[in-house]
């Protein structure tokens, strides 16, 4: 604000303004202040103890590997020495607190009372742009059947492909299509815009993370996007099909029909991560554990059970930002509000305390949940890996007869119909020999996973 | 559904990869995490990208590099420019960067609270600086009071009459010690020598600390100074910390019993010594304990250091390089208040202050959640071109700045606006007078003794292109070697 608007106010009035949209108190400064909605009042007029004794230091973590190019490709390095040393981590580069154990993440999330998620639109700095959409009924049944009756052909396309391809990268030519062609068919994309949708798509999601020159590339490819599915909508609305846009378009809503900035923010907070990730790691695992290849390929039903194993041990989301909503101690430590936690699976998934073994992968671990992770943990009594961390647990750990099964629950069968398939039509598929591949992410913040998979037979 | 029930041709075709990461099309795994920013011309930014509209992009990791550290301004200036409230992502905190801006936010302590468990306070312990509203008046005025108004112009002979002891020193000292003499000049390390160990040796006398603890205060000072904030040397910092609560332990109990007073030259009495007040101070009807007594006695050993260290510095090193206003000084010394005034303006010691908002606020369109890291940007402030016209130009005579007596309410009048290098607002720094005092006072009596003073270039660090000395940046000047004619 300039000093010139700021002549006219007087020290303390109190004046109300609008200012995009909303009212907002100026301070007694001129500083528009609005009272948060959900959050209580932070200022504090006690005294707390601050002080910390030598021994207290967290000298063995320096904050900056956090973010570094070992963090990149081996994060559980890190992870083990913040969870055997400093479970609860005040990472002062980062401005947050890091928890690596597996019983501590598991207690942030669940607890709604004191920790908030933030959506993706908000990591953007995007306020009041569409609805997210997903959870509605019709929206729900669309996706899962169209998931459900696409999979099995689509994934016998891509294998055969897969198969006859010169220089086979299962990562890529497999997982990765697959989640995209899923995707494609799931919102009903007509297959001519289906490059350029994918394409707009990941744009969008990568946008979301620090990145200045992706995160401009992300908000050109949401405005992409909106312009995109505005006359799509109209069209299936007009004539609607069984997928989620023709969905969305049915819905009947309160506050008026859906728009195509409701039908990107469905998409963008959406996720294909677990899908995409999940698979190229767990042939990533399987391709480089061949004795564990062996006995999924013996016997079928263990599919899912590497499925659930991969999730644990190399899940391709390794943090979940959590968001105290008032000052709150835990674990020790006085986390302030607004304090930001990155909730690590990457510590909780590899902690001695749950597993035992912790770093091997076996698809026969008798000591992980044999249910499909759903955001509530221990579903069958037994911990399951911390996996599909971004968004808050399930509001359903008992999915209503009213709706479909879970995503959770969807994706898993995904997994494992892709899983068989390849199985049939590549039997004797193993790594390339000579090839040495490896899971990273490739950016600090983003999906950890493999990118390059040679496969022969 | 026609489109969508017999999913046939491949629309990728191997173009998945590049829709992904181009640098996955390619085959080539590059690291994702970081680029390495190259060093530029001072004043120049590296380009980070455009958005459509020309808007400069701002790469977060830029915070992290050598390159930001000598060359910050044309990054703050672009966050003034276009992103007057920066929302750093990679940090997880915003920045506010314009003068009025921050002003605004340092005054409105209700709305921009400071911060619990901050970064100073784990090696400090609880001081002034984390408490807000009454707590923080109540504490301020039982501390400052001592650092201010008459307690403090009393002190000015002492402080004259040490500084005149420092430099008579460099006659007995050797080149290690930083002085050397040859063929009629002196060449000094002025920090070594003097600037380092000035404030310290002030500050060390108005608390009343024995002369036999002037080494131990230079582990305490910089040990605790470098353990700040979680940093790599925090275990030193709060080993420090520990043996200054020992070693002031026994002094306040003794002073409990018998307090010290201070003496001017003539053996009058200055009153007693700030530990000595602060012992028999009461707080809520019961007298400070000593963690309380030692924790702000940690605050003034921290604060009053490395901030006048770097103003002195600073100074110097500004004011030779610009001969016209050196000469103008030396003709004139009350001009030195110019001096110290601008060099705090054009390079700040002290880079800002961190604080919460308490409420969700709305700054520029960007909407901040109760709870973040707001970053005040004091080294931005004092760039502001809506301020101060030509920022990055070093001019004392420049007739936008205001250095008059330093004013908790800061200065906005006739075109003249105060520094921000001490904050504004109830938390202006309280040692900005004692530090002014301090740097005035000790430049006046080295300029006497300084006969034509030069910057020895071939001892300083250089600027990217190997000759001309380098800029201050975010650190203040480390060493200073001058060279003076001894006769």
């Amino acid at each position: 604000m300039s000093t010139q608007e700021k002549t006219g106010e007087q020290a303390g009035d109190k004046q109300t303004v609008d200012i995009m949209k909303r009212d907002i108190t100026v301070g007694r400064n001129g500083v528009p202040v609005a009272k948060a909605k959900t959050t209580g009042g932070g200022y504090r007029t006690y005294e707390i103890y601050q002080r910390m004794r030598p021994g207290e230091t967290t000298s063995k973590m320096k904050p900056n590997r956090l973010i570094s190019e070992e963090y990149l490709s081996d994060p559980y390095s890190v992870t083990e020495l913040l969870r055997e040393n400093y479970p609860c981590f005040r990472d002062w580069i980062g401005n947050s607190f890091w928890i690596t154990q597996y019983n501590d993440v598991t207690s942030i999330f669940t607890d709604e009372a004191n920790f908030e998620t933030r959506s993706k639109l908000w990591f953007y700095g995007i306020e009041e742009y569409g609805r997210d959409l997903r959870g509605e009924i019709p929206v729900l049944y669309a996706q899962a059947n169209a998931l459900d009756n696409n999979a099995r052909a689509i994934a016998e396309r891509i294998a055969d492909d897969l198969a006859a391809s010169d220089a086979p990268n299962l990562a890529i030519d497999f997982a990765a299509r697959y989640a995209m062609e899923l995707l494609c068919y799931s919102w009903g994309i007509p297959e001519a815009d289906q490059e350029a949708f994918v394409e707009r798509y990941w744009r969008m999601q990568r946008g979301i993370n620090w990145e200045p020159v992706a995160e401009q590339a992300g908000r050109d490819a949401i405005n992409e996007m909106t312009a995109y599915f505005e006359p799509l909508l109209a069209e299936r609305r007009a004539n609607p099909g069984e997928e989620m846009v023709s969905a969305i378009a049915g819905l009947e809503l309160e506050d008026g029909p859906a728009t195509a900035a409701d039908v990107t923010t469905s998409l963008l907070e959406g996720d294909h991560e677990s899908l995409h990730g999940g698979l190229a790691n767990m042939w990533f695992l399987l391709l480089t554990n061949p004795d564990q290849l062996d006995v999924i390929k013996d016997d079928g039903r263990l599919i899912k059970f590497a499925w659930f194993e991969t999730l644990r041990h190399s899940t391709p989301v390794l943090t979940a930002k959590r968001f105290a909503r008032h000052e709150v101690e835990r674990f020790g430590v006085l986390i302030p509000e607004g304090g930001l936690l990155n909730c690590s699976a990457a510590g909780a998934n590899r902690d001695p305390r749950i597993y035992e073994n912790p770093d091997k992968f076996e698809v026969t671990r008798k000591d992980v949940c044999q249910r499909e992770p759903r955001g509530m943990y221990r579903a069958d009594g037994l911990p399951a890996g911390v996996a599909f961390g971004f968004g808050p647990p399930s509001k359903h750990p008992a999915v209503p007869d009213d709706r479909p099964r879970s995503l959770y629950a969807i994706t898993r069968d995904l997994a494992v119909t892709a899983t068989e398939v390849l199985l049939e039509k590549m039997p004797n598929i193993h790594l390339k020999p000579g090839a040495a591949p490896e899971l990273r992410s490739l950016r600090i913040g983003e999906m950890h996973t493999c990118w390059d998979l040679p496969v022969e037979g | 559904m026609s489109t969508t029930t017999a999913p046939s041709g491949c629309p990728f075709s191997g173009s998945l990869a590049s829709a992904i990461d181009p640098d996955l099309a390619t085959g080539e795994l590059k690291p994702g995490a970081s680029t390495d920013f190259p060093l530029m011309p001072e004043g120049e930014a590296v380009d980070m990208g455009h958005a459509p509209d020309g808007t400069p992009l701002l790469d977060p990791r830029i915070f992290n590099t050598m390159e930001f550290f000598r060359n910050p301004y044309p990054y703050y200036r672009i966050m003034r420019d276009h992103y007057p409230v920066f929302h750093d992502k990679l940090h997880n905190c915003y920045y506010v960067t314009r003068y009025d801006d921050i002003t605004d936010c340092y005054f409105d302590d209700e709305g921009f609270n400071t911060i619990p468990k901050g970064a100073s306070s784990g090696v400090l312990g609880n001081t002034q600086l984390e408490l807000s509203g009454v707590e923080h008046r109540r504490r301020r005025n039982l501390y400052g009071q001592h650092l201010v108004g008459k307690s403090l112009n009393n002190r000015i002979p002492a402080i004259e009459q040490l500084a005149e002891e420092m430099i008579k020193d460099w006659d007995n000292m050797t080149p290690e010690q930083g002085v050397e003499d040859k063929d009629g000049t002196r060449t000094v390390a002025l920090g070594k020598a003097f600037a380092n160990e000035f404030p310290i040796r002030v500050v060390c006398q108005v608390l009343g600390f024995p002369d036999e603890a002037r080494e131990d205060f230079y582990y305490w000072y910089n040990s605790m100074m470098s353990g700040l904030g979680g940093s790599e040397t925090q275990q030193e910092g709060l080993e420090a910390r520990q043996h200054l609560e020992d070693y002031v332990e026994g002094i306040v109990e003794e002073r409990r019993k018998n307090p010290t007073f201070l003496y001017d030259q003539d053996g009058n009495s200055l009153g007693k010594d700030v530990i000595s007040k602060l012992c028999e101070t009461k707080l809520d009807g019961d007298y400070l304990s000593t963690e309380e007594i030692t924790s702000n006695i940690a605050l003034v050993v921290g604060g009053g250091g490395e901030t006048t260290r770097g103003a002195i510095l600073n100074m110097w090193y500004l004011l030779l390089q610009h001969p016209d206003q050196m000469a103008a000084v030396m003709e004139d010394e009350e001009k030195w208040d110019l001096a110290f005034h601008e060099t705090l303006r054009h390079s700040t010691p002290i880079g800002g202050q961190p604080r919460h908002n308490t409420f969700d606020v709305e700054l520029h369109g960007v909407h901040i959640p109760a709870g973040s890291l707001v970053n005040m940007v004091d080294f931005s402030a004092n760039h502001d071109d809506r301020i101060f016209k030509d920022p990055e130009t070093f001019d004392i005579f420049r007739d936008d700045l205001y250095s008059g007596k330093l004013l908790r309410s800061g200065y906005a009048k006739e075109g003249r606006y105060s520094h921000m290098a001490f904050g504004v607002g109830p938390h202006l720094c309280p040692g900005a007078w004692i530090s002014h005092q301090e740097a005035v006072v000790g430049s006046k009596i080295l300029s006497k003794h300084l006969k034509n003073p030069r910057i020895r270039v071939d001892l300083m660090p250089k600027d990217i292109d190997g000759e001309s000395l380098a800029p201050i940046g975010l650190i203040s000047v480390r060493e200073l070697w001058l060279e003076y004619d001894l006769d």
